[in-house]
């Protein structure tokens, strides 16, 4: 019910900023003092800015392995690898409990039987015993 | 009197890198272990501390990546020797949930206040503006997991350095003006604030977090349309965030637009189950420490740091040099920083510079020279006026929160 759902579905591609200045023309900040961070500016003028902007797609994937499909097709939905990636070493009962927190505070819909494929894959990209 | 020794803000940079030039790089800096380039990857000193620099995020220069979606950026470390404000296209980026709105659009942008208040009240970016007294305050923003890749033994979640926190002059409307607006009615308890963010799962939990009506009418609290005198970055919040002075930067709602007052305690996930600390001082427990009751994180301790010094520099021995760096006070105002070049021996009281107030960060410095060829421990600690400091031990929680250990660097001889 909230309009936030009207955002659902945009695609992320790679970089570059795009600011659409729209509203008349300037937007009010750029009367804003320079190098001041407390410039007294003149409310009256003020205008706000559409803001439009493109967030950078990751280029990172997991390393090949036996359950790789899993972590791919799983994990990414909701989080780039260099989450994973750059974890400390975790054992594979350690990265199981990732794995079940993120069944169940989050809502990934990770199989049963994947579970422990998915543990053993990550402990032998980014584990210890 | 001796704050004339300390580098004015708006020279910091040249002056830092003037003398940089002149006394050679690594007596300075050393190895650059937090400071890579945009050519080297920084390397944090834990282990799979490798992070790249990029400047591929909309409004942001060089950040150290954490995570591409949703964004985890953090604050090169020598950003923070260049000044106590953190500029906003250097300030550190930590979202949840990965659907964030990449346009926003202020025609359409409305803030709503409602739920146990007298009336429902909708306001235009234009109505805060123009209806309400600004205030403006410099605050500390600082992630509940700054530092966590520094715990021992190691935990699970985004591993940052010690840059994921900034400090920024906010500029607004108080909270209270809001909710006296809309009326909160008798019998409320607290005030919940949301979003645009939504996860990508529909059975992820909404980003909500919640804080008590006393303080939510503190009238410190703050809903913020400005940041360093520009509109804030997309990625931290625009166009509007929730300031919490002195609370861990989880209770920063950003993109903000709208606000629930409570008859009952807060049950969402990110309230009760998420964001937990241990009931205990620092929030410290023992490894593997069972039974311990758990509280919403909260209240931030003081903390201080080396900002042009790092651990393996080297200087000339009975050189005089100018050791400095910043410190916050955390809930408080900041009362003293302490320096030791002994390993917390014997400890001298550092200069301070310009008070931006209570919730700032605030640079210090103190005059330095390494008595002889044998490594020197440097360390500094940080005293609110409240009386609390740094521990001497890391505290340590599973959820990598709240460390505060008082920092120590090791320097040698060229």
């Amino acid at each position: 019910m909230r309009k936030k759902s009207q955002f659902r579905g945009l695609v992320f591609v790679t970089s570059t900023v795009v600011i659409l200045v729209l509203v008349g023309g300037v937007a009010w900040w750029s009367c804003a003092k320079a190098g001041s961070p407390s410039g007294k500016k003149d409310e009256s003028s003020r205008q706000w800015a559409i803001v439009s902007v493109e967030l950078p797609a990751s280029d990172e994937n997991f390393p090949p392995g036996a359950g790789a499909n899993i972590a791919t097709s799983q994990c990414l939905i909701c989080h780039s690898a260099g989450m994973v990636l750059r974890q400390p070493p975790l054992t594979k009962e350690e990265w199981r409990a990732e794995i079940m927190k993120m069944r169940t505070a989050y809502g990934a819909p990770i199989p049963d039987d994947q579970v422990d494929r998915l543990s053993e894959y990550l402990k032998g990209i980014n584990g210890r015993q | 009197m001796q704050r004339s020794r300390l580098v004015p803000l708006q020279q910091s940079r040249r002056h830092f890198l003037a003398g940089v030039g002149g006394l050679g790089l690594t007596g300075l800096l050393g190895a650059s272990a937090w400071s890579g380039t945009e050519d080297s990857p920084v390397v944090f000193p834990f282990v799979n501390g490798g992070r790249n620099l990029v400047k591929t995020f909309p409004q942001k220069g060089a950040m150290v990546l954490q995570r591409t979606r949703p964004p985890l950026l953090e604050t090169p470390f020598e950003v923070f020797d260049q000044g106590i404000f953190t500029p906003n296209d250097r300030f550190y980026v930590r979202w949840h949930l990965a659907n964030i709105p990449t346009v926003v659009d202020p025609a359409t942008f409305r803030l709503k206040i409602r739920g146990h208040v007298r009336q429902t009240i909708s306001f235009t970016l234009d109505d805060l503006v123009r209806k309400f007294k600004p205030i403006e305050i410099a605050a500390v923003n600082q992630c509940s997991g700054n530092s966590r890749g520094f715990f021992t033994p190691r935990v699970a979640g985004g591993q940052w350095a010690n840059g994921a926190m900034g400090n920024a002059l906010w500029r607004g409307v108080s909270l209270k003006a809001l909710l006296d607006r809309a009326g909160v009615k008798t019998g409320a308890l607290q005030v919940r604030f949301n979003g645009l963010d939504t996860g990508i799962l529909p059975q992820t939990p909404d980003f909500m977090k919640s804080l008590d009506v006393d303080h939510s009418l503190d009238g410190e609290v703050m809903v913020a349309y400005a940041m360093n005198g520009k509109p804030l970055p997309l990625l931290n919040g625009y166009p509007l965030r929730l300031v919490v002075p002195g609370w861990y930067a989880t209770y920063w709602v950003k993109m903000l637009d709208d606000i629930e007052v409570l008859e009952k305690p807060d049950d969402n996930f990110w309230m009760s189950r998420a964001y937990l600390i241990p009931d205990t001082p620092l929030a410290d427990v023992v490894p593997g420490q069972q039974g311990v009751k758990m509280i919403p994180i909260n209240r931030m301790p003081p903390r201080s740091f080396f900002t042009n010094v790092q651990d393996g520099a080297r200087f000339e021995v009975g050189e005089k040099r100018l050791v400095r760096g910043i410190a916050f006070g955390g809930d408080a105002g900041l009362a003293k920083v302490l320096f030791s070049a002994d390993g917390g021996s014997r400890w001298q009281e550092a200069r301070l510079g310009p008070d931006h107030g209570r919730y700032s960060f605030r640079q210090w410095n103190v005059d330095f020279r390494l008595s002889s060829a044998d490594p020197q421990k440097l360390m500094v600690k940080a005293f609110n006026t409240a009386g609390a400091s740094q521990p001497d031990r890391a505290n340590w929680n599973g959820s990598g929160f709240m460390r505060n250990v008082i920092e120590s660097i090791s320097v040698r001889s060229v």
